[in-house]
């Protein structure tokens, strides 16, 4: 496929591209403009503005609202480049109308906003995205689908914790020890520094949801929901090196 | 660059939003050559403004005293709240000469995103109103945004079990608009809100 039918920013020449992406966030920028935080598969996260989509008026606005995945056109500028077109992909419309799966979506978003990177291809990452959301439009919203989503967030970005076999050595039973720092659980004879006390049953709880397909996760002990939520998010803040701010409106 | 005085007040309003270098210089010398009690009366009006101008300690709003003059209006309807997110917000809904209720300023919409909560919001000052106040309904006027849509089914979520009718601003087409500009998500509203005539 030629460079300008991916939409790959350098290798083309023309100023105006097409991308295909997801909106992450939107802050006001200017009078009436916006700027418009998205990520794209081919092109990881994209920086745009959108002139003028303050004003009611504005022909466009309404499709550059966070979790819409869009058509778009855009022309190149020095630093940012200008939205001059957009057409709605998926609006995600249902889960817009619940107000804990659009706490979720803001989890999601918040969480891909941190690890995507410009210039840099994210398809996995745009996929994982495009997935959670459709799960949460089709009314799946649990902790356990915030849990299987950071799991696999982790995984996608390299840092995949250990849950079946110790993280130091390899060992598959005696696992009662979980280490943010470390990498994930470890055994009894390997204790990592900082590592918290697990309840029975919550490495497999965690492999569980991590393996599983988001639009169909297991159903699970819910009495573990809340610990394994709450050991998925320290493990990327930790990996991440910042706080996922949307996880305390959930817990 | 230029005199002094003139250098200072040039740099204080080039601080002001919307306004660049150019234009700081163009009212500057403006100011320059008006009247002196013209020029005295404007910062009398800011100096005022900055002292006596306060919070409405019923809705948040800016007030001259302790309450604004829309609290203070005995004539509007005190059953019927409107809850926008800034001061700023009331004016719009003024000018349509539309409502007559009162108001509740939020300070914001729910962002968490943002480590906006309800709790950074005056979410509790509403409650203690609908509690204390004669409400019937509360009209959510946040703005047609992802986090003002959140925040108006927050405020459904948490109020209508204390009995208030939650009702929001509906969404739909522009007057003087065009069909054919609208976009999906617009238009998908103003379908679902539609009026019978």
């Amino acid at each position: 496929m030629p460079d300008r039918a991916r939409g790959t920013k350098y290798a083309c020449p023309v100023a105006i591209r097409h991308d295909q992406a997801i909106v992450l966030r939107s802050y006001p920028f200017g009078d009436a403009d916006r700027v418009v935080v998205l990520v794209s598969p081919n092109n990881g996260k994209i920086r745009t503005v959108a002139k003028g989509v303050r004003k009611t008026k504005s022909r466009f606005g309404g499709r550059l609202e966070p979790f819409t995945h869009v058509d778009l056109v855009l022309y190149e500028g020095r630093n940012l480049d200008t939205i001059t077109q957009v057409a709605i992909v998926e609006p995600f419309r249902r889960l817009r109308g619940n107000l804990d799966a659009v706490v979720g979506a803001g989890l999601m978003v918040e969480a891909v906003d941190a690890v995507a990177q410009e210039e840099e291809s994210s398809l996995r990452l745009f996929l994982l995205l495009q997935r959670g959301l459709k799960a949460l439009d089709a009314g799946y919203y649990s902790p356990d689908l915030i849990t299987a989503f950071l799991l696999k967030l982790a995984d996608v970005v390299g840092v995949a914790p250990a849950l079946m076999e110790c993280a130091s050595c390899g060992r598959r039973d005696g696992l009662t020890r979980f280490s943010f720092a470390g990498g994930g659980v470890h055994c009894h004879n390997c204790q990592p520094e900082g590592g918290v006390r697990l309840r029975a049953g919550i490495t497999a709880y965690l492999d569980s949801l991590a393996q599983a397909e988001l639009m169909s996760l297991p159903t699970l002990d819910a009495s573990l929901s809340g610990e394994a939520m709450g050991i998925a998010r320290r493990f990327l803040e930790h990996h991440l090196d910042r706080k996922l701010f949307s996880l305390a409106a959930i817990e | 660059m230029f005199e002094g005085p003139v250098q200072r007040l040039i740099d204080e309003l080039a601080r002001l939003p919307g306004v660049g270098r150019k234009t700081a210089q163009r009212l500057a010398f403006h100011l320059l050559t008006v009247e002196e009690a013209d020029a005295r009366r404007l910062s009398v009006a800011i100096a005022d403004m900055r002292e006596q101008v306060g919070q409405c300690r019923r809705c948040f709003n800016v007030a001259a005293g302790e309450e604004c003059a829309i609290c203070r209006d005995v004539k509007r309807d005190a059953d019927v709240v409107c809850v926008v997110e800034r001061p700023q917000d009331i004016v719009v809904v003024e000018r349509t000469q539309e409502f007559r209720g009162l108001y509740h300023v939020l300070g914001g919409s729910l962002s968490p995103i943002n480590g906006v909560g309800p709790d950074q919001l005056r979410m509790a000052e509403l409650k203690n109103r609908v509690e204390g106040e004669s409400i019937q309904e509360l009209i959510v006027a946040t703005n047609p945004t992802v986090e003002g849509d959140a925040t108006a089914m927050y405020i459904a979520r948490e109020f209508k079990p204390l009995g208030v009718r939650v009702s929001r601003l509906a969404s739909g087409l522009p007057v003087g608009g065009d069909l054919d500009y609208a976009d999906e998500i617009t238009l998908g509203r103003a379908l679902a809100g539609r009026m019978e005539l």
